[in-house]
C-alpha cells in the first residue's frame, strides 16, 4: 500500500484529494439544489409513487415509468416521482422507514398479506369514498379516464383488499389490485410420461396428486413432488378438505380439529414416511420454485404464477400448470398486490386518479406480458395479453378458472400469528423434527404466551413525547453548559485558548456527525424501549408501556430465549474456532516467502466481499441434499455408517449454528491481519533467547508467541464476541431463522420484531438488552483475562 | 569454560551485503573480549554467528576446538544477553531464570518419572539442583528479592540483571553479550558495567561482549577488537588500542574527545627533520624523526590526543574559541591560524578565557603519525 502511495507520488495525491473534494462539494450542491428546486415545484402537485420489481426486473420499471409518463401528459400540473427500492423486502423496509419519518409515498404497492397490519395501523386510505364520488360523477355524465368498475375485476382479488377492522375479505376497500395469481402445482410432463402417467387434469384430486407423486418417485433418481409448506399454502391445503386452522374469528383456533390433524398427518407421512414421494424438506437450496428447474422433480407447488418467467427458460422438458388438487371441496386462493393510497397523502384525489391510471387495462396488459402474474381485470386476463398459446404454460386459463373459486386467506393483524404458525408447523410437515402433535402444541403454547404477554394489555397511555422532548432538550443544554463550565474552569492563556478553539473546529465535523447520526438515534431507541410503536405510524402515536417490553423479554418471550441460546451456541463455537483459525493463518502469512503479500491479500479478500452474495454462496455449500460440503462429507463418513448432517434441515438444532460458525472461518481475514501485525511486533531476540534456552518450535510458540500476542488475542477475542452477537445478514439470507427458530439469531429476531411484527419498541428493548449482555460478557472476559494478558510485551 | 576460534569467517546476507569479511579471531579461555565499532560494522553479526543464530557463509567457528558451524544454537553451550533483555513477559523472575534449565531436562519425560522410581529420584535431584543454581545466580546478582515479580514490574537495571542471571544459571562455556547496557540510562550503565566486570572476575568465564561504546569497551575488555565495515581494524589490549592505534579509524574511534588530526608534511633543512604544522616548522625529536624519515617530502597525518595539548610559552599559535567546563577538567577548542580546529583537555584550575591568544607546544613524543592514505595506517 505504502509502496503504491509512494508510486502515486505527491502531486497525484494532491489531484486525488482535489477530486474527492470536488465530488463532495458537488454532492452537497446537488442535494441542496434539488431541495431548492423542489420548493419551486410546489406550485404544482407532486406525487410520490413507490413500487418494487422483484421478478419483473427492469421491465416492470419501464412499464410503470411509461404509465406515469402517460399520466403526467394527461394531467398537467401533477408531477410524479417514482421510487423503486428493488425487491419486495427492501420495498417494505423502505416503506416502513418512510412512514415512520412521516414521508409516506402517496401511492404504493401493498401485498394482500400485509393488508390487515397496514390497514389496522391506519396507514391506508379507504377508497370507498373516492369510488362513490366517481360513481356520482359518472352518473352525471362526466368523462372520467380509466374508471374503476369493481365488477370487471376478479372478485377474489377485490375481496383481498377489504378489511373491516378485524378480518380481511370484508369491509372497506383499501386498494385496487393490479395483478394476482391463483395457486397450484407445476408439473414436469416428461416425467409424467416416463412414469406412465396421464398429464394431470384441471379437476384432479389429492388422490391423483399422490398417485402421480408416488409414480414419479419410483423412477430412479427422481422425486415425486416439492410441496412447500408456507403458512398460506398450508391453509389452502387444509381448505381443500373443508377445514381451516381458525373458525370465524382468530380466537377460535381449530388446529386440534381431528380433520385438521389428519390432513397434517397425511402430509407428514407423505413427506417423511415414504421415500422420494415428496422432497426431503431438508434442502434449503433445492426447495421452492428452483428445485423444479433441475428436471428431477415431478411436481412443484403450491405456487402462484410468479415462477413462470423463470420456468419459461426451461428447454429440456415440457411442463404445465394445474390448479390446487381438490379434496372434499373445490377451492383456491389468491395472492395479489394492489396500488394503495396513503392515509396521509395531501392529494387524495390526484392519487386516486393515478391509481386508476396505474390499474388501467392498458397498463395491466403490458404487465401481463411479463408473464409473472394474472391481470385483475377479467377483460385483460382473457385477452391475448395474458393468454399466449405460443408460450408455456399451455393452461393459462387454469389460473382464471381457479380464480372463480378463490377465497381470501386472511391473517390476524398481529403478524406474529402467521410467523409462529409457519415456523412451528414447518418443524413437523417440513423438516420432521417434531411430530404434528408436538408442532401444534408448540404453536399453541407460543400463541397463548403472546396473548398473555404484558404487552397484550391495551390500556397503555400515550408516550409523553412533549415532556420527553423538553426533558431531553433540558438535559442536552445542561450537558453543553457543564461542558462549557469544565472547559472554562481553568483560565487558559491566549495561545492555549487559540489552540483549543482550533481543536474544537477540527473535531466539530465528527462531533456534529456523532450527535446527529449516532447519539440521537441511540437516545431515541432508549426511549422507544419503554414504548410500544409499530414503526410505521408517526412516532407520536406510540404508547408508554413502562418496563413491559423488558418484562416480556425476560419473562414471557420464548423466542427471545431461543434466539439468545442460538446466538450463544454460535458464539461459543465461532469465537474460539475463528480466533484459532485466524491465528494459524496469521502464522502462515507471517512466513518470509516471496509473494506473501499476494497470499495475505487472498486470505483477506473474503472479509471484504459483500454479505448477501457470500451468504447465497454458502447456502449452496451447506445444502442438505445437493450441498458441496455434504458431497465431500458423505463418502468420507459412509465407511463408518454415518451420514453428513442436514445442516439447515432436520439437524439444524445441533448443526445450524455450527454451520454458521464454519462459514465464519471464511471471513477471519480481518482478525488474521491484526494477528500478522502483532506477530511482526514480537522482537526477534525473544525467539532467539528461547532458542538458546533450548526451546523447540512448539515451546517457542507457547512461551514467546502466545504471551507476546496476548493483548492482540484479547482484543480480537473481544471484537469477535461482539461480532458473534451481531450475526444477521448470513442468517437472514441463508435460513431466515428457520427451520423453526433453530437458526434465529438474536439480531435476526430483533429485525423480525421491528420490521415484520411492527414492534419497534420491543426491538429497541432487545437492542438495549443486547448491549447489556455484550457489555457484561466483555467485562467478564476482561476480568478473567487480566492474569493472562501481558501488555508489557509492547513496551519494548 | 572454553576458547573460541574464528577462522576466515564471512557473512554475506541474501541481499549481497557483506557484514563480516574473512574474520580471524582467537578468544582465549576465561578472556573477556569486546567487539566494538560503529553500527553496521559487523560486530553483532559476528556475535550472532558464534551463538548460532546466524549461519556462517564461509570460514569456521570452533568452540573449544570443536567446529560448531552446523551445531544448532541450543547445543553450542553458549548463553546470550540481549540489548532489550528478551525476558519472557509471562514468567516470574524465578521462572525466567530456570527456564533454560527446565527446557534442558525435558528428556526425562513425565511418563518416565511416573514409571521409574530411579527417574523420579533423578528428577527430584535435578529439581533441587536447578533451584540451588537459580538461587546462587540470583544471590550473586542481588535479585533474590525480585523472585516473584514479572519483568513488567522491574526497572531497566533489574531486568538486565535478570537477563544476565538467566545466562549465568546455565553455566555455559561462553557468555555472549549483545550491547547489554545500551537501553540503560548513563548512571545505571556505569553501575552495571562495574558489576559485569566484577562478575567476570568472579566467574572467570569466557565472555564476548559487543558494544558501540568505546568507553565501555576500554573499561571492560581484556582485549578489544575494533571493527569497521566487516573488517577487524585492530585487536589488542585497551592500552594498546588507545596508545598505539593501528590506523586512523581506530585512533579516531577510541577516546573522547576524539583525537585531533593535522595534515603535515615531513621536511629536512639545516640538517634537521621537521614537520610543517599550521605554517610553523616544528623540529622532530630524534626517535620520531627516525620513524618519519621514510616519509621525507611527503604528507603525513599527525594525531594528537587532547590531553597532550596544554597552552605554553611557545608552540603553534592559536586562539581560544570555546571552553567547555566539565567541572573536573576543561575541554578547550583552539583555532589555529591555519584555520584548523583542535581540541585540548586541561585541568580545571588552568585559567583561560575565550578569544585569548595562546601558544600550544606540540608534544611530538606522544603524537601519532598515520599515512596520508585511505587506510591511514600507523607509522611507527
Amino acid at each position: 500500500m505504502s509502496a503504491l502511495l509512494a508510486l502515486i507520488g505527491k502531486s497525484t495525491r494532491a489531484v486525488l484529494v482535489g477530486l474527492v473534494f470536488v465530488v463532495v462539494v458537488f454532492s452537497f450542491a446537488r442535494v441542496i439544489t434539488r431541495d431548492l428546486l423542489g420548493e419551486n415545484e410546489r406550485a404544482e402537485t407532486q406525487l410520490v409513487v413507490m413500487h418494487w420489481s422483484g421478478e419483473g426486473g427492469q421491465e416492470e420499471d419501464v412499464i410503470v415509468e411509461d404509465a406515469l409518463a402517460i399520466f403526467e401528459a394527461g394531467h398537467p400540473g401533477i408531477a410524479v416521482r417514482r421510487i423503486n427500492p428493488g425487491d419486495a423486502r427492501s420495498f417494505y423496509t423502505k416503506l416502513q422507514t418512510m412512514m415512520a419519518a412521516g414521508e409516506t409515498p402517496d401511492v404504493f404497492y401493498v401485498g394482500s398479506e400485509r393488508l390487515p397490519a397496514f390497514a389496522s395501523a391506519g396507514l391506508l386510505m379507504s377508497i370507498e369514498g373516492l369510488l362513490a364520488d366517481d360513481g356520482e360523477a359518472l352518473a352525471q355524465g362526466a368523462d372520467l379516464p380509466d374508471p374503476v368498475v369493481l365488477e370487471e375485476f376478479y372478485s377474489a382479488t377485490i375481496d383481498a383488499f377489504r378489511f373491516d377492522g378485524e378480518r380481511a375479505g370484508f369491509g372497506a376497500l383499501y386498494g385496487i389490485p393490479k395483478d394476482f395469481t391463483t395457486i397450484g402445482f407445476y408439473c414436469n410432463l416428461d416425467l409424467f410420461e416416463a412414469a406412465g402417467l396421464e398429464p394431470p387434469r384441471e379437476d384432479w384430486t389429492w388422490d391423483d396428486f399422490i398417485a402421480a407423486a408416488r409414480g414419479i418417485g419410483a423412477l430412479p433418481g427422481r422425486t415425486g413432488a416439492e410441496f412447500v409448506t408456507w403458512p398460506e399454502m398450508l391453509r389452502l391445503y387444509l381448505r381443500t378438505e373443508g377445514v381451516d386452522i381458525v373458525g370465524d374469528d382468530f380466537d377460535d383456533i381449530r388446529l386440534r380439529d381431528p380433520r385438521v390433524v389428519e390432513m397434517l398427518e397425511r402430509l407428514y407421512a407423505w413427506r417423511h414416511a415414504e421415500p422420494d414421494t415428496l422432497t426431503s424438506g431438508k434442502s434449503k437450496v433445492a426447495e421452492g420454485a428452483s428445485v423444479f428447474l433441475t428436471g428431477e422433480v415431478g411436481m412443484a407447488g403450491p405456487f402462484g404464477r410468479w415462477v413462470v418467467p423463470s420456468y419459461r427458460k426451461i428447454d429440456d422438458f415440457r411442463w404445465d400448470f394445474v390448479p390446487m388438487p381438490r379434496g372434499s371441496e373445490h377451492v383456491n386462493a389468491v395472492a395479489t398486490v394492489a396500488w394503495a393510497i396513503s392515509s396521509r397523502t395531501e392529494h387524495p384525489r390526484e392519487s386516486w386518479d393515478l391509481v386508476r391510471a396505474l390499474s388501467s387495462a392498458e397498463t395491466q396488459a403490458r404487465l401481463a406480458r411479463l408473464g409473472l402474474a394474472v391481470p385483475t381485470l377479467r377483460s385483460v386476463a382473457e385477452s391475448s395479453a395474458f393468454i399466449d398459446p405460443a408460450l408455456a404454460p399451455a393452461s393459462d386459463r387454469a389460473y382464471l378458472a381457479a380464480a372463480e373459486v378463490a377465497r381470501v386467506i386472511d391473517w390476524p393483524t398481529d403478524p406474529k400469528f402467521a410467523s409462529l404458525f409457519g415456523t412451528r408447523l414447518d418443524q413437523a410437515v417440513k423438516t420432521g423434527n417434531l411430530s404434528v402433535e408436538e408442532a401444534i402444541a408448540s404453536f399453541e403454547h407460543a400463541w397463548a404466551v403472546e396473548g398473555t404477554s404484558p404487552l397484550a394489555r391495551e390500556e397503555f397511555e400515550e408516550m409523553p413525547w412533549g415532556r420527553l422532548t423538553t426533558a431531553g432538550s433540558a438535559f442536552l443544554m445542561a450537558m453543553v453548559a457543564l461542558l462549557w463550565l469544565v472547559v472554562h474552569s481553568t483560565r487558559p492563556g491566549r495561545l492555549e485558548s487559540a489552540e483549543e478553539r482550533a481543536g474544537w473546529w477540527m473535531a466539530s465535523p465528527l462531533l456534529i456527525g456523532l450527535t446527529v447520526f449516532a447519539a440521537f438515534p441511540i437516545g431515541l431507541s432508549f426511549l422507544l424501549s419503554f414504548a410500544r410503536w409499530n414503526g410505521v405510524s408517526p412516532i407520536g402515536q406510540s404508547d408508554f408501556v413502562g418496563l413491559a417490553n423488558y418484562e416480556q423479554l425476560l419473562r414471557a418471550d420464548d423466542r427471545f430465549r431461543t434466539s439468545l441460546g442460538v446466538t450463544a451456541y454460535y458464539a461459543l463455537l465461532a469465537v474460539p474456532l475463528g480466533q484459532l483459525f485466524a491465528l494459524l493463518a496469521a502464522l502462515l502469512m507471517n512466513a518470509k516467502v516471496r509473494g506473501i503479500a499476494v497470499f495475505r491479500g487472498m486470505w483477506y479478500l473474503p472479509s471484504v466481499l459483500a454479505g448477501v452474495g457470500v451468504a447465497v454462496l454458502w447456502r449452496w455449500v451447506f445444502d442438505g441434499d445437493n450441498g458441496l460440503l455434504n458431497g465431500i462429507l458423505g463418502p468420507l463418513l459412509a465407511p463408518f455408517g454415518l451420514e453428513p448432517p442436514e445442516w439447515f434441515g432436520a439437524d439444524a438444532k445441533t448443526f445450524g449454528a455450527p454451520a454458521f460458525a464454519l462459514m465464519n472461518l471464511w471471513m477471519v481475514g480481518g482478525s488474521m491481519m491484526i494477528y500478522v501485525a502483532g506477530l511482526k511486533g514480537i522482537p526477534r531476540e525473544l525467539y532467539e533467547a528461547a532458542e538458546l534456552d533450548g526451546a523447540g518450535p512448539l515451546a517457542r510458540f507457547r512461551t514467546v508467541t502466545l504471551p507476546m500476542l496476548s493483548p492482540v488475542i484479547f482484543f480480537n477475542g473481544i471484537m469477535a464476541i461482539i461480532a458473534s452477537f451481531q450475526v444477521f445478514t448470513q442468517a437472514l439470507v441463508m435460513t431466515g431463522g428457520e427451520p423453526g427458530d433453530t437458526t434465529r439469531f438474536y439480531v435476526l429476531y430483533l429485525y423480525n420484531q421491528a420490521f415484520e411484527f411492527y414492534e419497534m419498541g420491543y426491538a429497541s428493548a432487545m437492542a438495549w438488552m443486547l448491549l447489556v449482555i455484550v457489555l457484561l460478557l466483555t467485562v467478564v472476559v476482561m476480568i478473567g483475562s487480566r492474569r493472562h494478558v501481558f501488555y508489557e510485551a509492547f513496551d519494548g | 569454560m572454553a576458547s573460541i576460534t574464528l577462522s576466515g569467517v564471512s557473512k554475506v546476507f541474501e541481499d549481497g551485503f557483506c557484514a563480516v569479511d574473512a574474520l580471524d579471531l582467537e578468544i582465549e579461555d576465561r578472556e573477556l573480549v569486546v567487539l566494538v565499532g560503529p553500527s553496521g560494522c559487523g560486530k553483532s553479526t559476528t556475535l550472532r554467528m558464534i551463538a548460532g543464530l546466524e549461519p556462517v557463509t564461509s570460514g569456521t567457528i570452533a568452540i573449544d576446538e570443536r567446529v560448531v558451524n552446523e551445531v544448532p544454537a541450543k547445543d553450542r553451550d553458549v548463553a546470550m544477553v540481549f540489548q532489550n533483555y528478551a525476558l519472557y513477559p509471562h514468567l516470574s523472575v524465578r521462572k525466567n531464570l530456570s527456564f533454560g534449565l527446565e527446557r534442558r531436562r525435558e528428556y526425562t519425560s513425565f511418563l518416565q518419572r511416573v514409571v521409574s522410581s530411579a527417574y523420579r529420584r533423578e528428577a527430584r535431584a535435578e529439581s533441587s539442583s536447578i533451584k540451588s543454581r537459580v538461587e546462587h545466580a540470583a544471590a550473586m546478582l542481588g535479585i533474590t528479592p525480585l523472585f516473584d515479580r514479572r519483568p513488567a514490574e522491574l526497572s531497566g537495571g533489574q531486568r538486565q540483571r535478570v537477563a544476565v542471571g538467566r545466562a549465568l544459571v546455565r553455566d555455559p562455556s561462553a557468555f555472549l553479550f549483545d550491547e547489554p547496557l545500551s537501553n540503560l540510562d548513563a548512571k545505571l550503565r556505569l553501575e552495571m558495567r562495574t558489576e559485569l566486570k566484577a562478575l567476570h572476575k568472579k566467574t572467570r568465564a569466557t565472555m564476548v561482549y559487543v558494544t558501540h561504546d568505546q568507553e565501555e569497551a576500554m573499561t571492560l575488555g581484556d582485549r578489544i577488537v575494533v571493527m569497521n565495515e566487516g573488517l577487524v581494524q585492530q585487536c589488542a589490549t585497551p592500552a594498546d588500542v588507545y596508545g598505539r592505534p593501528a590506523n586512523r579509524f581506530v585512533a579516531e574511534f577510541v577516546g573522547t574527545p576524539t583525537m585531533n588530526f593535522l595534515e603535515t608534511s615531513v621536511h629536512f633543512t639545516e640538517g634537521r627533520l621537521f614537520i610543517m604544522v599550521a605554517g610553523d616548522k616544528v623540529p622532530l625529536p630524534g626517535a620520531v624523526g627516525g620513524t618519519l624519515s621514510p616519509f621525507l617530502g611527503r604528507g603525513v597525518v599527525m594525531g594528537l590526543r587532547p590531553e597532550t595539548l596544554h597552552p605554553g610559552a611557545h608552540g603553534v599559535a592559536a586562539r581560544v574559541e570555546l571552553i567547555e567546563d566539565l567541572g573536573d577538567r576543561q575541554d578547550v577548542v583552539y583555532r589555529l591560524d591555519s584555520g584548523a580546529r583542535i581540541v585540548g583537555r586541561i585541568p580545571s584550575d588552568t585559567r583561560l578565557r575565550e578569544d585569548l591568544r595562546v601558544h600550544l607546544p606540540l608534544d611530538l613524543e606522544r603524537a601519532h603519525f598515520f599515512e596520508d592514505t585511505d587506510e591511514g595506517m600507523r607509522i611507527g
